[in-house]
């Protein structure tokens, strides 16, 4: 998480000055490079990835040949075999199947979480940058108190307390990473406001909320969406972090963070345990990172000059 | 560096448990060496000791040997003189033990009465602890006798004493400063949450040591402990997780079982209000006590690495009391007899019901740890299913959730796992299932309050307590571990684990405790 | 300079309070008995009630909750950050012990992250839009994408007990640290790796470099080490970002590795309901953070005039 200071975000210097986020760099613009991404390979490959997961996530119950937590104590630890393809695990539940609907799990908790943070973020994000004053310095200060520890760790403590499980970790998720959305959003809101058609928008009577929704929203939203694409990935090796600790989904949820989790006394017996879920939570996670990357590389002014 | 093969074999459980009966060796091996061997290297969980006021660096939870006690526990749960060489009770409370003469600390002090009286007073200070030592309850007669009157009448203290907890010091040592004992190791370096390295004492009064000194590495993962012993950075591990067992195997190590010392069981509540009260109904829980196929269990998530629990404590420490407590039978089809006769018909989905209200339990898992217990909670769930009951698995972070649970009753079953480490055969029963006081606090009243079976059962507790002939106390135990776990049907026991440890083949030999906290090292020899 | 400086101490102090509160709160408001459930650890076994209210005595527990907050502040502003339950350690002492040693790995698996992520940068930069570009770029985001606890064990399996190279786990020699550094530094190579071949690609493209370059003046190198020095100056903040990552990251590393580290400190302790320590942890990191962040603000108010003469 950064810890730089608010001092240097309202600056807009002609000197180098460090390009740790976005708002620096974005200027307000079309989607015009939108076609950039379409012409980057990761990117697209990035985009199939995310899209064939979610496809085998929501049609899990369709593809997957057996329920995920039927237990069949004859067939533990099995290998590859026709009636499972991936073999079992130690209670001899089908692997295949657990890793199919463990995809709508991770997915669905990483969307979730992801929706709630930039919900939060860019509320607060907005609200401190339109209006000012006390309120934003307020919330800026809330800011810096949340930021002063490592994410992880703050989410942890909340989740201790409030009780392992995925709706927990959602929270704890939602309740620590809002800050870089939030300052983000107050920069670019800050940019906007002080341009000088949207000066005299006001002027001539735009209401707040109007304002809001017709000027700013549309400047922000893109390099969010950036942004969150990004996390992504972070956000689902952080809630899979937590269920590795055992805090996150329950036995015998079949989230993939989990399964590393029960996989870990098995992995030299049976190292297919941990190698599945693995290898799924890596592929995913690439996935967005490699969309998110081709995002920005498109949307980044500055790669543009090509 | 020392190495066990490399190659990890993907076996199915048929061939592991197959291999692993090839090379698995129960209890003890080849027989102890006279000169002691090079070093050895153990590989240990994580680093528990303390160092403030109830400091017990060297002793637990990791038993160094380089402290005793006045008794020691031996693996079949008796106990036998240590420094202390004799003992007898003298009407009305009081204990008069003769002390081993002839033995020093490590750093030449004399061992005396006063160190036992250091030590009795320093335990009383921090609240007595099960012994009930009070701050006067120790006299030093002479030299070599001291009297020691516990404050209330307490005849299982010389059981209890033998606990490591109560090894004895030197006047004025803090073990959180410096360690000197009189045990057969002596200390050469701690470093804390990395390693403790101790060397064989060449001045012990009893048996030499089997190595020249023993390195313990702290090993908080277990998977990492086992990848240590593949690699060869540890020559010998503990605490093998029963599902790893298969994988010592695999990784070309020896797997040693050792005797049943622990134990897993649920316990049925029996006074919860609604919705957890359907532990009120004595069919209910025979049903439940009689559907758990423990076979499958052990198969399943301990891969046959333990035994039918049938006592819940280990049965070596009843004696030959243990036949009183019947072995619980797996019989679906009374249980579910047992439910339909008391008006709990099929119902929606396969789980029964009666008069409106569905047969749906909940099962609180999270002692000492969620993790200590597997997938045996899943198990459960399935095979109370197939008498038509609903389990609800609820996991709880840590034991302060747990007992707080416990103590408003939100639980239908509750999964433990504990493990007996002094020599009074009634301790766990008492302190979990005795009958509580009215009035008294909540959180140290709760088990009694979930769980007590009542009049019967406190009757043959207080027999134990009494009894002077440890034959008695054996028997009063049982009678009571009967009533709780067969008559009432409230403690369902699932097994009783072996302690299960690996070595590498530069271990020749090692005896195996049952208990963890009372393994003594001078056993361990290495080969050369 | 010298209103700059008061005006960001006077910025930072309530955030420290609040940082306070923050960490009071948080131990407070879990439930479990602290004293019952430090007994219960250390003995094995239910406490007697006796021997529970001895111990809550002991620990201060009797108490009002302000009052208790009021009194931890008053003596953690005097540097006592009360003693551990779990361990009866002082809370600063080992807080101050194992932050260097978690500092050890975060800051040589930064090394390791800077190694791999500078070369790969600047091939990708200059090779652009070739297949090295995009084949380091992949590595790079592969690394990152990979849970942390996973490549532990594979780093393990492989330079262990395969290769036997290096020791499994533990922490006394240089040896012992490279895979816990290595599994931090993976992670973190891939942002530092986008950055270098961004800024590269920054510099290279600059008008005065592709005139010297037309002129036929300079070789590659001085254009690289040129490039280079300018990639510092942003490459030194994503830096600060990737290191507080890994402080994040050591928690499960130090775990699987044995690592003593002030990570699995705080996870024991939250799993502990180990208060002082929980509330003395997010003390401690929350004041070293703010102290970085001053520092690092003061920094820029030196080189920069006009940080320090905005109005905020």
């Amino acid at each position: 998480m950064a810890h730089s200071t608010t001092s240097a975000q309202t600056a807009s210097p002609p000197l180098r000055r460090p390009t740790a986020t976005l708002a620096e760099e974005w200027r307000p613009r079309r989607f015009a490079s939108l076609r950039g991404v379409v012409r980057d390979r990761s990117a697209l490959a990035g985009l199939a990835i995310l899209v064939t997961v979610t496809l085998l996530a929501l049609f899990a119950s369709v593809i997957a040949p057996y329920d995920p937590t039927k237990l069949d104590p004859t067939a533990n630890l099995a290998g590859p075999s026709a009636d499972h393809w991936l073999g079992t695990d130690n209670l001899g539940r089908d692997l295949f199947s657990r890793l199919l609907y463990g995809a709508r799990w991770t997915l669905g908790a990483a969307g979730l979480a992801a929706a709630g943070i930039v919900l939060l973020g860019v509320t607060v994000g907005i609200v401190a940058g339109y209006f000012g004053g006390l309120v934003d310095d307020l919330l800026m200060r809330l800011v810096d108190v949340l930021l002063a520890f490592p994410s992880i760790v703050l989410a942890l403590a909340i989740v201790g307390m409030l009780g392992p499980s995925l709706p927990n970790v959602l929270i704890g998720m939602v309740a620590v990473w809002w800050v870089d959305y939030a300052r983000v959003v107050r920069g670019l809101t800050l940019k906007v406001v002080q341009n000088d058609y949207v000066l005299s928008a006001h002027c001539c009577g735009c209401g707040s909320l109007r304002m809001i929704t017709r000027h700013v929203l549309p400047n922000v939203i893109p390099p969010v969406i950036v942004l969150a694409t990004l996390e992504l990935g972070a956000l689902m090796l952080a809630i899979s972090g937590l269920s590795f600790l055992g805090l996150g989904a329950q036995p015998p949820t079949p989230e993939w963070g989990t399964m590393l989790s029960d996989g870990r006394l098995f992995f030299l017996g049976a190292p297919q345990l941990m190698m599945y879920p693995g290898i799924a939570i890596t592929l995913v996670v690439l996935g967005c990172n490699l969309l998110g990357d081709g995002l920005r590389d498109a949307l980044d002014p500055r790669q543009r000059r090509r | 560096m020392r190495r066990v093969s490399s190659e990890i074999n993907r076996r199915t459980l048929l061939l592991a448990t197959g291999a692993a009966g090839i090379t698995v060796r129960f209890g003890r091996s080849a027989t102890a060496q006279e000169t002691p061997s090079g070093s050895a290297r153990v590989g240990v969980g994580e680093d528990g000791y303390r160092v403030d006021e109830r400091a017990n660096v060297g002793f637990y939870p990791l038993n160094t040997n380089i402290f005793e006690s006045l008794v020691y526990m031996t693996p079949d749960y008796q106990i036998e003189p240590r420094l202390a060489e004799s003992w007898e009770f003298v009407e009305p409370g009081t204990w008069r033990i003769v002390l081993r003469q002839g033995v020093v600390f490590h750093d030449g002090t004399p061992f005396t009465a006063e160190a036992v009286k250091y030590t009795m007073d320093r335990i009383a200070a921090n609240g007595g602890g099960v012994l009930g030592v009070g701050p006067d309850s120790t006299v030093i007669v002479d030299d070599f006798t001291v009297e020691i009157t516990p404050t209330y009448v307490n005849m299982r203290m010389m059981e209890q004493i033998g606990h490591p907890n109560n090894s004895i010091l030197p006047p004025g040592l803090n073990p959180a400063e410096s360690r000197n004992g009189t045990g057969p190791f002596r200390e050469v370096e701690y470093v804390a949450a990395d390693h403790y390295s101790v060397e064989a004492n060449a001045d012990y009064w009893g048996d030499a040591p089997g190595v020249s000194g023993i390195t313990f590495q702290f090993y908080p993962d277990p998977t990492a402990r086992l990848l240590a012993l593949q690699a060869g950075d540890a020559d010998l591990i503990v605490d093998v997780p029963a599902q790893s067992a298969d994988q010592v195997e695999a990784a070309g190590a020896t797997l040693l079982r050792g005797p049943v010392g622990s134990y897993e069981a649920m316990y049925f509540q029996i006074k919860g209000e609604a919705p957890y009260d359907l532990g009120q109904d004595p069919a209910v829980r025979e049903a439940v006590s009689i559907a758990i196929d423990r076979q499958q269990v052990i198969d399943s998530a301990w891969q046959g690495n333990a035994e039918p629990g049938t006592t819940m404590i280990p049965p070596a420490i009843l004696g030959d009391s243990a036949s009183l407590v019947a072995a619980p039978e797996f019989d679906p089809e009374r249980a579910r007899q047992l439910l339909e006769e008391a008006g709990w018909v099929e119902g929606e989905g396969g789980v029964r019901e009666k008069d409106g209200r569905a047969l749906a339990l909940t099962i609180i898992n999270g002692f000492a740890t969620a993790a200590d217990h597997g997938s045996v909670p899943e198990l459960i769930q399935a095979q109370l299913g197939y008498i038509g009951i609903e389990l609800e698995i609820i996991q709880t972070p840590d034991t302060a959730t747990y007992e707080q649970r416990l103590t408003v009753g939100e639980g239908d079953l509750w999964l433990e796992r504990g493990s007996q480490n002094d020599g009074n055969p009634a301790f766990l029963p008492e302190l979990l299932f005795s009958t509580p006081e009215e009035g008294g606090d909540p959180e140290a009243t709760a088990y009694g309050r979930a769980f007590a079976p009542g009049e019967a059962f406190d009757t043959e507790i207080a027999r134990s307590r009494e009894a002077t002939d440890i034959a008695e106390v054996q028997e009063a135990a049982a009678q009571a571990m009967n009533i709780v776990i067969n008559e009432e049907r409230i403690v369902i026991p699932l097994c009783g684990f072996y302690r299960l440890v690996g070595h590498s083949e530069a271990v020749t030999s090692f005896d195996l405790h049952a208990s963890g906290v009372n393994q003594l090292w001078t056993s361990l020899t290495m080969a050369e | 300079m010298f209103r700059f400086v008061l005006r960001r101490l006077a910025y930072l102090l309530p955030v420290w309070i609040g940082i306070s509160l923050v960490a009071f709160m948080l131990a407070n408001l879990a439930p479990g008995d602290p004293a019952r459930l430090a007994l219960q650890r250390e003995l094995g076994r239910q406490p007697t009630a006796e021997e529970t209210a001895v111990v809550r005595e002991q620990m201060g527990l009797n108490d009002a909750a302000p009052i208790r907050y009021l009194n931890w502040l008053g003596d953690a502003l005097t540097g006592d950050l009360g003693t551990s339950y779990r361990t009866g350690q002082p809370v600063l002492d080992s807080l101050a012990d194992r932050f260097p040693t978690t500092l050890q790995i975060a800051g040589f698996g930064l090394l390791l992250a800077i190694a791999i992520a500078i070369p790969l940068g600047i091939l990708a930069a200059v090779y652009r839009q070739g297949p090295i570009d995009h084949f380091s770029r992949v590595i790079a985001l592969l690394g990152a994408s990979m849970p942390s606890y996973w490549v532990a064990y594979l780093l393990i399996l492989l330079l262990s007990v395969r290769l036997g190279w290096l020791p499994v786990a533990g922490s006394q020699t240089w040896q012992h640290a490279v895979m816990p550094a290595l599994t931090l530094g993976i992670g973190g190579s891939a942002s530092l790796m986008r950055l270098t071949r961004s800024e590269m690609l920054e510099t290279l493209n600059q008008d005065y470099i592709r005139t010297a370059r037309a002129k036929g003046l300079g070789s590659r190198p001085l254009m690289l080490g040129h490039a280079l020095r300018n990639t510092m100056i942003p490459l030194s903040t994503v830096l600060g970002m990737r290191f507080a990552g890994m402080l994040g990251g050591a928690v499960i590393v130090e775990t699987i590795f044995s690592w003593p580290g002030i990570g699995k400190l705080v996870v024991d302790a939250i799993f502990d309901r180990d208060y002082p320590m929980i509330q003395g942890f997010v003390i401690f990191m929350g004041t070293a953070f703010l102290l970085i962040n001053l520092i690092v603000d003061l920094g820029y108010g030196v080189i920069d005039p006009r940080i320090r003469l905005a109005r905020r």
